[in-house]
């Protein structure tokens, strides 16, 4: 019997901003109030900043701040470098965070001051996740909907799949896997870094990944139909 | 009306508007403001109120009344608010309470969720019935003069949350704060397409050149706009580029320096016959919606700006804005992406050079710029973020929520 195929259901997600009526000015406050910022909050100036369309200069909104409001070049690499999803915990996340911080003021003890108007907000989000009414039952037709959906939905299914998860893998990649075991284009959609594209940039990989794959099915000559 | 956005805004938009619309079905929705006409608020609350009853929800607009002393009592306050200094009294606060006090025995308050906008009727909430309250600020609280502040915080903090439009406008509070940036509407007389006789009217009307690239800023005449750096920008810019400036705006009639302003700008224009000064009357609506389309380059040099939605109305229109790095404009510009932001005369004028003798960076940078509004700030976005705050304020406790 032909086994029966689950469709994809493209979902998405959007995030209302709340913010916490708290701000810091220099990097000593900064940390001050991280230390003590709910776990909403440390999750979204971290997980989240993909959502916002990033630049790719940063991977974060501190490391984002620290680069770009205070010019701590060197401290906005460091934390840059952070990996979210190498973090099973959000306290471990901001530990390591605060971690980087605190090894930069040791050294420059005296930060300096954003401009007025400049000071980090912390923030925090509410999240809504729905159904955007399309589905995918083959490769094909997950071509053509990946081609023209939603960032937000790329956002839900490549990135916050990995904290839902848990393993650090997408909805894509994990779809493809448990309905028609393509290894090989798997990997290939594995293997795209997450802090290297922005959301656009992320959905031309996967289309392409999965364009490829779709053209190699199409070569595939059935021997049914020739009986040799 | 509601199939008017269908491709235009966001598909997803769209989709759960129609899913919020339905889990808020028949429920009541009161919007309390302080004047039926003029101002964002008004424009976008008399869009609104339609698109929600097409959603199925009993969406009701009432706007307070008060005589001319209890309006002045009421600038003073939002004034202070933004940071001017201003004394209000004693007195002065227990009329802003009398006259809300009246209009909540005019006004039926019973609704399942009720949003207040600004200031003036803040005290109404003294007088709540029943459903969750919402106080909708508009203006940046990140200075206020902090006696007022202080003042009338006491009605802010009784509702149930607050909502601002941007984080670095909300102040710490005790109830959740909720951001929601304004927005534009794209099928609007200010943002509509147009056809190209309703353009030609419009130059006709005004005399204007279409033969050298035109830059162009639309704001008040008002100090914090900055027109004498925009002029000074377009003398610098044109040293290398033959171009016309054109600076649109209303005269300012509450603002007893909007005449001496217009005034410096004429004398500091200095007769140039290629910067044309319009003064426009209100509901210029396709007046402005036409300069923005034949702009060139479009400048919003302010020094100071509350969220500054005329960028986004540029943008909408394919422009790339320049804009001064205040208030809610860094939020729209995206520097590098879908403008540029300036702090200076000098970084304004090179930025429009950089644009003029770059016409496929600024094509490329218009489109991000449409794109950026398309995802941001059109009306249904701000009605998509008001239902999710209510649906979320029925569900306290959750920061996730399946639909």
């Amino acid at each position: 019997m032909e086994k029966i195929i689950e469709p994809f259901e493209f979902r998405q997600c959007i995030s209302i901003l709340k913010s916490t009526g708290r701000k810091a000015k220099n990097l000593r406050q900064l940390r001050d109030v991280m230390a003590v910022a709910s776990d909403e909050c440390i999750f979204h100036h971290t997980y989240q900043y993909f959502l916002k369309g990033h630049i790719l200069e940063y991977t974060n909104d501190f490391a984002h701040w620290a680069g770009e409001s205070l010019e701590e070049r060197a401290l906005s690499e460091h934390l840059s470098n952070i990996d979210p999803y190498d973090f099973k915990d959000i306290n471990d996340l901001r530990n390591k965070l605060l971690d980087v911080i605190d090894d930069h003021l040791e050294r420059f003890p005296e930060p300096r001051e954003a401009m007025p108007s400049d000071e980090f907000y912390f923030n925090e989000t509410v999240t809504l996740i729905f159904p955007v009414g399309i589905k995918a039952k083959n490769l094909a037709e997950f071509l053509m909907a990946i081609k023209y959906i939603d960032t937000g939905s790329i956002y839900y299914h490549f990135y916050e799949a990995r904290i839902r998860l848990g393993s650090g893998i997408d909805d894509f990649s994990r779809w493809i896997e448990d309905a028609f075991g393509k290894k090989e284009l798997v990997e290939r959609i594995r293997a795209i870094d997450p802090f290297m594209h922005n959301l656009e940039g992320i959905k031309e990989h996967i289309a392409d990944a999965v364009e490829e794959e779709v053209r190699r099915d199409m070569e595939v000559i059935d021997r049914c139909l020739t009986s040799m | 009306m509601f199939d008017q956005y269908v491709g235009v805004s966001p598909k997803s938009d769209l989709i759960l508007l129609q899913m919020l619309g339905a889990k808020l079905s028949q429920r009541s929705y009161l919007h309390i403001n302080s004047t039926r006409a003029g101002g964002g608020v008004a424009e976008i609350l008399q869009r609104m109120i339609p698109i929600l009853g097409e959603l199925g929800i009993d969406a009701r607009w009432e706007v307070i009344e008060g005589d001319s002393k209890f309006f002045d009592i009421t600038k003073k306050i939002h004034n202070a608010l933004q940071g001017n200094a201003e004394i209000i009294t004693d007195e002065m606060w227990q009329y802003h309470l009398k006259i809300n006090g009246q209009n909540a025995e005019k006004i039926n308050l019973e609704a399942d969720a009720v949003i207040i906008h600004d200031p003036q009727p803040a005290p109404l909430i003294e007088f709540k019935k029943t459903g969750l309250w919402m106080w909708r600020c508009h203006i940046d609280l990140s200075n206020p003069q902090i006696g007022v502040w202080d003042y009338i915080s006491q009605y802010c903090e009784k509702y149930d949350a607050a909502i601002f439009s941007v984080a670095k406008f909300a102040r710490a509070m005790t109830i959740d704060q909720y951001i929601a940036p304004p927005s534009i509407d794209p099928i609007s007389e200010k943002n509509r397409d147009l056809t190209e006789e309703e353009m030609n009217e419009t130059l006709k009307k005004f005399q204007i050149p279409t033969d050298r690239p035109i830059i162009l800023q639309v704001s008040r005449f008002d100090r914090f706009k900055d027109p004498i750096g925009v002029i000074a920008a377009y003398r610098i810019v044109k040293k290398y580029n033959d171009c016309i400036l054109i600076l649109a705006g209303s005269p300012a009639t509450d603002d007893p320096e909007g005449e001496a302003v217009l005034k410096e700008v004429k004398e500091f224009a200095a007769g140039d016959p290629d910067i044309y000064i319009l003064l426009l009357p209100p509901f210029s609506d396709r007046d402005i919606n036409v300069l923005q389309r034949i702009a060139t380059v479009i400048l919003q040099k302010s020094l100071r700006e509350g969220f500054g939605l005329t960028v986004s109305e540029s943008m909408w229109k394919g422009k790339p804005v320049i804009g001064g790095a205040v208030g809610g404009i860094p939020l729209q510009i995206v520097h590098g992406i879908t403008g540029f932001l300036v702090h200076s005369v000098e970084g304004a004028a090179f930025r429009v050079r950089q644009l003029l003798n770059n016409p496929d960076m600024a094509k490329k940078m218009g489109e991000g710029a449409r794109e950026h509004v398309r995802k941001n700030f059109l009306i249904t976005r701000q009605i998509r973020d008001y239902l999710s705050i209510w649906y979320f304020m029925e569900n306290k406790g959750k920061s996730i929520l399946e639909l």
